[in-house]
């Protein structure tokens, strides 16, 4: 099914704001989304969240016999998969463009940079050779596939523990993990892709687009990098022109961001040695949020507001004293009880109050936390806060 | 700078039947799976399977039964076009003699060259010429208003612009909603009282514009009139399209009546507090009652 086309008033709009430096979740031109990763009970079982962008790696391993012009050398083998769940317009089965080039990109980054060890991967040479199987299937589409694809499987990767093997004179025992603890691939190095995406002919640049960003870009630039600075592939599409300096300056952003994410990765490998360590709980699971009150819960995410302590003062001083409302409950006759006060039912100035009580609290804070205020009177809860600058369309302006 | 509204979130309430008009009563709802009758003399229609000897749903909607055909016709679903319907699209490609219109259905609608009308509204074979120049007509992204003309075998409808009520669209504000909202009435087209025209399309796509004055109807729909349009119509318009989203989210029958009523109900408020979903609930049911009053 072909995805809802994208409205020429939301086109405009993207293009616009692109044009002040303003993104749709607030970023900024150089910022990533964030990004979780999280392992499974399997080794070699990786989910990366790049934003909302959701995508799973798996690593298998089976033995089989080696090609006849490297005989020493095991075999990697990677496969994207599109899934229908992840867009309405991906379809099983159907080979799109976009497919094919995520495949082409990965294995350019991953095989091509030989970061795996394939000698390694040689059980008897000429007969039996460890062959890797990566599969990358992606669940949810919000743009930036190649990075997230690319983080998943190289975690996915590092992951993995491959069976061990025993030779004794002609006899290849291959040990379970019952008998024998399975052992880690052999990794040189751990490429990372990062997007650039072009507006306007190239004058404008975002890193890690977003899926509607990605839909009025005009061209984007792969840029495969390890945290030793070493490039391992760099590919351009769209057709638009770049300046040497602009690439340059892409480069130098990549790195920045790749050390960042190698960081990620490896704590994220950490955090998973560690529990199964020490026996803790690991796996999905474990990462899922749970049905608690909590579940919710969202980080402090920096918000931009320049003058909100002269503006909340003003309304403060504006304000009225806000009623005294009984916090515990009162027993008024054996049986029954009573908390709060009732309040007169004044539709739209019940909410104009609890705005004001609310922004109390918040003078004394530069950036805003939500908090949950104990000493509410009971009703729909509400937060006033005052941003600065940017024009809103609402219906009356 | 302006004020901006922050909530947590809380549980919503549920949008319970029982207060809503007595369409409901009588009426057998189903969910995929339910099993609709275990005997086998009847014929199985769409949106039903056999299971085991048991004639079960597929979709989750009302069981229809007509002498020995049930079937099943789903609440929610993609637009499904009958000739005569009238449908607001996009258009999304650009072919040979042909264009592509995406109209909330499962396959894009075909608008043919031959079933508009060229600006200058005369009867004419379609030149090559006017193949080259279709772009210049529509274009990816316009909006236009058009009638089925007819269904193909794949279930792909065939559109016409062959009247001067239908052509492209202009300035206004498009509403996407379920297509199962729309009541089928006489026309589509109506000039709301309150200062704006509204173009309800049978595939769930609403057009709200503001009413044009008596202007030349020669260009046949083609002339998209870029004045600027004034605040209190636009007000009109924001306030209106509110009021669709929120009857849509309370499962309103759309036709022109409902949707003035939920106009007129929404005036104490300010436009952008009918989004909340407390001022949504009272406007809806001060509709509903109005609307029941009406029958009754």
């Amino acid at each position: 099914m072909r995805d809802t086309p994208l409205s020429n008033c939301e086109r405009d709009f993207l293009l616009k704001a692109i044009q002040e430096k303003k993104r749709l979740d607030g970023r900024q031109t150089y910022d990533y989304r964030s990004i979780k990763i999280s392992f499974g009970t399997d080794y070699g079982c990786c989910f990366v969240d790049l934003g909302k962008t959701r995508i799973m790696a798996q690593v298998s391993c089976e033995l089989i016999t080696p090609k006849e012009n490297r005989p020493n050398e095991g075999l990697i083998f990677f496969n994207i998969e599109l899934s229908p769940m992840a867009s309405p317009a991906f379809e099983m089965g159907r080979q799109s463009e976009l497919l094919v080039k995520l495949n082409r990109q990965l294995e350019r980054c991953l095989r091509n940079s030989k970061c795996i060890d394939t000698e390694s991967l040689c059980v008897v040479s000429g007969e039996k050779v460890w062959q890797i199987r990566v599969d990358v299937h992606l669940l949810n589409h919000d743009g930036n596939l190649m990075d997230a694809a690319s983080i998943a499987a190289i975690a996915a990767l590092c992951h993995f523990r491959r069976p061990d093997v025993g030779i004794q004179g002609e006899e290849v025992t291959v040990y379970s993990t019952e008998e024998r603890d399975p052992i880690p691939l052999s990794i040189y190095h751990m490429p990372i892709c990062v997007s650039f995406s072009f507006f306007q002919q190239g004058t404008y640049l975002l890193v890690d687009p977003c899926e509607r960003e990605e839909r009025v870009m005009d061209g984007l630039l792969m840029i495969a990098m390890n945290k030793h600075r070493e490039i391992c592939s760099i590919q351009s599409s769209g057709g638009i022109m770049l300046l040497k300096d602009q690439v340059l300056r892409c480069s130098k952003i990549a790195s920045v961001k790749v050390s960042e994410i190698t960081e990620l990765i490896n704590k994220a490998l950490e955090n998973d040695k560690k529990a199964r360590k020490t026996g803790g709980k690991f796996g999905f699971a474990e990462s899922l949020p749970q049905e608690r009150i909590t579940a919710l819960k969202t980080d402090v995410s920096p918000v931009e507001m320049s003058d909100v302590k002269e503006k909340a003062n003003e309304i403060v001083q504006r304000a009225e004293v806000p009623p005294q409302t009984v916090p515990s409950p009162v027993l008024t006759a054996p049986g029954t009880g009573q908390v709060g006060e009732g309040l007169e039912n004044s539709w739209g100035l019940k909410e104009e109050e609890e705005e004001e009580e609310e922004e109390e609290e918040e003078e004394e804070d530069e950036t805003v936390e939500l908090k949950m205020d104990e000493t509410d009177s009971p009703g729909p809860r509400s937060v006033c806060a005052v941003f600065h600058g940017h024009s809103w369309q609402d219906g009356t302006e | 700078g302006m004020a901006a509204n922050m909530r947590l979130p809380t549980i919503r309430k549920q949008v319970s039947l029982s207060s809503s008009l007595s369409a409901l009563d009588g009426k057998d709802l189903v969910v995929p799976g339910d099993v609709i009758t275990s005997d086998t003399g009847f014929m199985r229609g769409h949106g039903t399977y056999m299971d085991e000897e048991k004639l079960t749903a597929s979709v989750a909607g009302e069981v229809e039964r007509v002498n020995k055909l049930i079937c099943v016709r789903p609440l929610k679903t993609r637009f499904n076009g009958e000739v005569g319907d009238v449908v607001v699209g996009r258009i999304t490609e650009v072919q040979q003699k042909r264009w592509k219109v995406d109209t909330n259905s499962r396959l894009d609608s075909v608008l043919l060259l031959s079933s508009v009308n060229l600006p200058g509204g005369e009867l004419r074979r379609r030149s090559a010429e006017d193949e080259l120049t279709m772009r210049d007509y529509l274009q990816e992204g316009d909006l236009i208003s058009a009638e089925v003309q007819s269904v193909f075998s794949d279930g792909a409808l065939s559109l016409h612009t062959r009247s001067l009520k239908y052509g492209k669209l202009g300035q206004g504000v498009l509403v996407q909603l379920s297509p199962s909202l729309i009541k089928r009435q006489k026309t589509h087209f109506h000039n709301l009282p309150c200062g704006a025209s509204i173009i309800l399309g049978n595939n769930g796509f609403v057009w709200l514009y503001p009413t044009p004055g008596h202007q030349d109807e020669e260009a046949g729909g083609y002339y998209t009139s870029l004045e600027p349009v004034s605040l209190s119509d636009r007000e009109v318009i924001s306030r209106l399209r509110n009021c669709l989203l929120a009857l849509g989210a309370h499962k309103v029958l759309l036709y022109d009546t409902s949707v003035l009523y939920c106009y007129e109900s929404s005036l104490p408020h300010q436009i952008k507090d009918i989004l909340k979903p407390e001022v949504m609930e009272e406007i809806v049911m001060m509709t509903r009652q109005k609307l029941v009053e009406l029958e009754g």
